[in-house]
């Protein structure tokens, strides 16, 4: 009997001693940089705290995902950033997403609510309750912004298009077509919901977000 | 009385299996509103007639047409009104690890306080998020644990496979941890939630598992219809899903209900909220037999006969279903009531 007791607390010390060690190694590893360590420039969902503190509130529940009629909210998971080759930092695994030329944010045009229906779905404030009128929407939203690249561009390359500037919520103000359909951006009206990426007909798309810098 | 009490442990488990009805159904009514906002559901529920996604579909549909505000009369027709049922399925979202039910928001207390203590601010939403689960949790203890977590009913439903091995005269181990663990991990996830500025334990809590796992189950298989699949499948389950399945195993052959005894962080916090909780179980000392029988019911491994539930129970019942003699009840108090004396003592045994 004493044998047995001895031998099942040796076991047990085992056991525990081991989930010890490999918390610690995890732990280290999480502790082994803040939480920008690794991390890559995305395009977040509308509202989105700047990166950093985004990455402390959020809890990674899914409910902006719910909430999201476009279906553009995805969680950034290997799998998920696989076919654009990205890879999600340590701390930014399940946190939502938006890959625009997958789908992109449409700022809940053409559903009802008063507000943009993930700022209202997060219950930890990393996306912040954001009115669905353009000026809160100019004053709150920055996921990132618009670029063109010339060298891809139809408009730019004798063929006029003109499809993205057709897309965007803000037409005319931050992005309106000049000589021969070709897109000018307002960076400073473009709040890079994506749609013009979205829209864009050339592969690879010549119109596309450039995701808001890590840190400010 | 006994009667009474025995319909405490059906609406129990009506409560579970309900929850983890939702818990499938939260992520279904979001592939329905996408399907209604791009305006292809009519299109879909004929094209998917008579398939588990079409019928899933179509079960939601009904639904929400039936809600208030669901349909509207256009040319004579009854038709669904668009606006109407978008502004009703807005009422589901997220799972277990945090949800939101018509006007009521709630989050695990846990990923509530990483969410505060990496961004290091308190802000109203996570506030009025915690206000049901904090009330209910002072009120009655651990009952998320009992009542709520879907992985609780999966582990407690397991525990029934020991039984089983046990007729086929497999003896399953019961290995003992301490139970300092969950406080431990409790601490140590908080501590680094604060310093890498990220709430961390939601990648290993359970509830929270699950709540990824039911979205990416559903997901996958819609994902799979629009692909011309139809049927059940599994394959959208993430390699997390086997984590929980290895706490399923190890509790079956090594240690019964080890994750909830010993390891969860989210119960350690829910016992120290719940830790002054006016609602508990009490023993009438003089009814008493002493016959054990709840010492096995328990499934946290407790002994009611001394009368002193303390923080870790989680005010489930078992312990009063299983009692012959009526000698246990819930009742209204703070403390541990008066001791009983044990019959066997395991200081005095050994």
């Amino acid at each position: 009997m004493a044998q047995l007791m001895k031998r099942r607390r040796f076991l047990t010390r085992l056991a525990t001693g081991a989930a010890t060690v490999a918390g610690a190694i995890a732990g280290g590893r999480l502790l082994s940089g803040p939480n920008l360590a690794d991390a890559v420039a995305c395009v977040r969902p509308p509202g989105a705290l700047p990166e950093k503190e985004f990455l402390s509130a959020c809890i990674r529940c899914g409910r902006c995902a719910d909430a999201c009629p476009n279906r553009c909210i995805s969680a950034f998971t290997d799998e998920a950033a696989k076919t654009l080759a990205m890879r999600p930092g340590r701390h930014q695994r399940n946190t939502p997403v938006i890959f625009p030329r997958q789908q992109a944010c449409m700022l809940c045009a053409g559903v009802s609510g008063d507000a943009l229906l993930c700022t209202e779905a997060c219950p930890t404030g990393a996306l912040q309750r954001t009115a669905k009128t353009a000026e809160a929407i100019q004053e709150q939203v920055s996921m990132g912004t618009a670029v063109v690249d010339e060298n891809l561009c139809h408009s730019f390359n004798g063929a006029s298009c003109g499809v993205c500037v057709r897309a965007c919520p803000f037409e005319g103000e931050a992005l309106r077509a000049g000589m021969w359909e070709k897109p000018i951006i307002d960076p400073n009206v473009c709040i890079g919901c994506g749609l013009c990426e979205r829209a864009c007909v050339r592969y690879p798309q010549a119109i596309r977000v450039e995701p808001r810098a890590l840190a400010v | 009385m006994k009667v009474e009490l025995k319909k405490i442990q059906v609406l129990r488990r009506t409560v579970q299996v309900s929850v983890i009805v939702l818990l499938l159904f939260i992520p279904s009514v979001s592939r329905y509103t996408n399907y209604v906002a791009a305006r292809e559901i009519d299109d879909l529920l004929e094209k998917w007639d008579g398939t588990l996604q079409g019928e899933s579909l179509a079960l939601i549909d009904g639904i929400f047409r039936g809600l208030p505000g669901g349909e509207k009369e256009r040319v004579g027709q009854i038709v669904r009104d668009r606006e109407g049922v978008l502004s009703q399925t807005q009422q589901f979202r997220g799972g277990s690890w945090s949800a939101q039910l018509g006007p009521i928001s709630l989050s695990d207390p846990l990923g509530a306080l990483e969410s505060i203590l990496a961004r290091q601010k308190v802000v109203r939403v996570v506030v009025v998020s915690l206000i049901v689960p904090v009330i209910a949790t002072l009120l009655f203890g651990r009952i998320f644990c009992s009542w709520i977590c879907p992985v609780g009913f999966m582990l407690e439903m397991s525990d029934k496979l020991r039984g089983a091995l046990r007729y086929l005269e497999i003896r399953p181990h019961d290995m003992h941890f301490s139970r300092g663990t969950k406080y431990v991990l409790l601490v140590v996830g908080a501590a680094i939630a604060f310093i890498s500025a990220a709430p961390v334990l939601g990648y290993i809590y359970p509830p929270a598992i699950f709540n990824r796992e039911a979205h990416d189950l559903v997901f996958g298989i819609f994902d799979r219809a629009e692909e011309g699949k139809f049927g059940f499948w599994a394959g959208g389950l993430t390699w997390m899903s086997l984590v929980l399945l290895g706490i399923l195993l190890f509790e079956v052959f090594v240690s019964r209900r080890w994750w909830c005894r010993y390891v969860c962080p989210g119960g350690a916090l829910y016992s120290l909220i719940g830790a002054a909780r006016p609602v508990r179980v009490s023993l009438i000392a003089k009814k008493c037999t002493h016959c054990a029988d709840c010492i096995v019911a328990c499934p946290i491994g407790l002994n009611p006969m001394l009368n002193k539930m303390g923080v870790e129970c989680d005010n489930c019942g078992e312990c009063i279903s299983s009692c012959h003699d009526d000698a246990l009840k819930y009742a209204l108090r703070l403390r541990g009531g008066e001791e009983n004396v044990p019959v066997f003592d395991k200081s005095k045994a050994a």
